[in-house]
């Protein structure tokens, strides 16, 4: 057997497949990164500036308007409660949805089938074309102008996905685990709790940063059902830069720049789970 | 420790029928085996008693009480499952003091009975490694460990070695019976190797279809297989069957060979019957010519698959014969040792 590295046999061909790979990464990380970069940097010029360099480096780099942001109290104002806002719903969306998934992956029960298809039609309606009745909902309920009254509305519309994602995940769990933990003393609620909780932190993480990105950027639900400039969460603190007749859009760049950076922390820490969440059971471990 | 008292079992999944009137008594501190092809309901049968799987109709008692509705908790049986089924995030010492947890056993006391486990079963040096460091043996031993620590009534087995290589399946044979034999709990083993099923048993309950075959000891179903499924399945390689009439104690091959019948059968002259002949018991220089089609040597023994009369005959002779393809070959039996069967119904005659 030849191990000449001469040998055309061992010799790795020049890959066209990689080179087209590369290539196509490269244009989708240019096409996510870009419009981050252009909002960052436009956050650095002056409106003037924006205006006639929009994607260009900033004539001059105006650091103040960052540190304005930061130093207001408005900025924490709104970052505290998109935080408060997003983790309730968070923790909501993760109790409801491992609650009702772990039913629908081990509890035989009539009409269940059907009750899952409702939950994948309800994926199907934007959260515009529920506006007025959950307005009228969430009035009739008392929670106008409450942080519950964002809360419940964003968890209901987060169920949906992260009911069929953690169902499918608590299928794909090995029956015998069933098995065993009830030949162990487990009844169905110890086995949730003790194994398949445990055994889904991937599915959870991934569940629970959706939610929080779904909530931390909402702006439709707020905007109806918030009217207090006190419980605003950030998108609608954009607000305070748009004027009757002008908009500072230097101002709300930085702005953006600024609240986008949490979400961004999350998701890169998280991100591993994320991958291992959506792919997991795609093979056999 | 305890009896197991199966009678009347039936089971259903809609209109189908799995189970049909099964009836086993299993003795206190017995080891019994359910062996049958795919299909046949020993997992079934297994998983009902374990509580797993309903039971649609009859009784089932352990050490005497009625346990058909109790949760498998309560039953006070321990299971060991084919794919190991241990908690992938915990390690060995938590899988296998699991149940202990759940029961609320002081941590002591866990420990203690963890470490008496994993030292029957040589876990000691494994006991902080989480089950995805462990080679395929070592995690049926933890399985095993954990079915220990609780000290139940009865071990429960599914095809707990049906994962394993070859020779590791061996050596766990051993220790499985060993274990038994050191602690002496009733034992329920399911699997579908024959090999298995007459190396470990006290008793082996041969099933198919969904009805019991045969009860009784390995040597029993060996030497007196009461239908042609368990002659068939009993024993490796299978029973060489052929068709036939009996005439003048004699048995007239439809495929033209004479072979003498065992004078214990009940045959009645010139009835059709099917005759069992195990391939171990062909000796070579008889008056039966068959046509060697395949030689397989094992060193012990030599396997030959020949032709005798259109149909596959298969001979196992402890000797070397030095048979080629082609070669004709001369065959006996010791009529003692072959079997006679209805050929209608299978029974055995």
């Amino acid at each position: 057997m030849s191990t000449d590295p001469r040998d055309p046999g061992l010799r790795k061909p020049w890959n066209l497949v990689l080179l087209y790979k590369y290539l196509v990464l490269g244009f989708v990380t240019l096409m996510i990164i870009a419009p981050l970069i252009t909002t960052a940097l436009g956050g650095f010029k002056s409106a003037a500036d924006l205006r006639t360099n929009p994607f260009g480096l900033p004539t001059v780099w105006h650091w103040n308007q960052y540190t304005d942001i930061l130093l207001g109290i408005d900025y924490w104002r709104y970052m505290g409660n998109s935080m408060l806002i997003s983790a309730i719903s968070v923790f909501v969306t993760l109790v409801c949805s491992t609650l009702a998934a772990f039913t629908f992956a081990h509890v035989k029960f009539f009409g269940k089938e059907f009750i899952v298809g409702y939950l994948m039609v309800g994926l199907l309606f934007p959260v515009a074309t529920a506006i007025l009745p959950l307005f009228v909902k969430v009035r009739d309920m008392g929670l106008l102008n409450t942080y519950w009254g964002v809360i419940l509305p964003t968890s209901a519309f987060s169920l949906g996905m992260s009911i069929l994602l953690m169902r499918n995940m608590f299928e794909k769990l090995p029956r015998e685990l069933l098995s065993a933990a009830l030949v162990d003393g487990c009844g169905y609620v110890r086995f949730f709790w003790h194994i398949t909780l445990p055994l889904s932190r991937p599915i959870l993480a991934t569940v629970g940063i959706i939610a929080f990105v779904a909530s931390w950027n909402q702006y439709v639900l707020p905007l109806i059902l918030l009217n207090s400039e006190e419980r605003y969460p950030w998108p609608l603190g954009i607000m305070e830069y748009q004027g009757e007749f002008t908009t500072d859009w230097h101002l709300i760049l930085a702005f953006v720049t600024l609240t986008v950076i949490p979400a961004i922390i999350v998701f890169l820490a998280t991100q591993k789970y994320i991958v291992a969440g959506l792919t997991a059971g795609a093979v056999k471990g | 420790m305890a009896t197991v008292e199966i009678s009347n079992i039936e089971k259903f999944y809609g209109a189908y029928q799995a189970l049909d009137d099964i009836n086993v008594d299993i003795a206190d501190g017995e080891f019994v085996v359910l062996v049958g092809p795919s299909g046949c309901g020993k997992s079934t049968l297994l998983q009902m008693i374990a509580g797993l799987e309903t039971i649609s109709g009859g009784e089932l008692r352990i050490n005497g009480n009625i346990v058909n509705y109790l949760p498998p908790k309560q039953r006070d049986i321990a299971m060991v499952f084919q794919n190991y089924a241990l908690y992938p995030h915990m390690t060995v010492a938590q899988n296998m003091g699991f149940s202990l947890r759940i029961r609320r056993e002081p941590p002591d006391e866990i420990r203690r009975q963890v470490e008496r486990a994993a030292k029957i079963l040589n876990l000691d040096q494994l006991l902080e490694r989480k089950p995805r460091e462990l080679s395929g043996g070592q995690r049926q031993r933890v399985a095993m460990g954990r079915a220990i620590v609780r000290q139940p009534q009865v071990f429960l087995f599914d095809e707990p070695l049906s994962n394993l290589d070859a020779k590791l399946r061996l050596s766990m044979r051993t220790e499985i019976k060993e274990l038994h034999q050191r602690l002496k709990t009733t034992t329920i083993y399911v699997t579908h190797d024959q090999d298995e099923a007459m190396t470990m048993a006290d008793r082996i309950v041969v099933m198919n279809t969904g009805v019991v075959s045969q009860i009784g000891a390995p040597l029993e179903l060996y030497d007196r297989p009461t239908n042609t499924f368990v002659a068939g399945f009993i024993g490796s390689p299978a029973m060489n069957f052929l068709n036939g009439v009996a005439r003048a104690g004699r048995f007239e091959a439809d495929n033209g060979s004479v072979w003498v019948l065992p004078g214990d059968t009940s045959v009645g002259d010139g009835q059709r019957c099917t005759f069992g002949i195990r391939p171990e018991f062909l000796t070579t220089g008889g008056d039966v010519e068959a046509n060697v089609i395949v030689t397989e040597p094992t060193g012990s023994e030599t396997q030959i698959v020949a032709d005798l009369g259109g149909e596959h005959f298969v001979c196992l002779f402890s000797e070397r014969v030095p048979a080629r393809p082609g070669d004709t070959l001369k065959l006996s039996v010791d009529p003692q040792k072959c079997h006679v069967f209805d050929t209608d119904t299978g029974l055995r005659l």
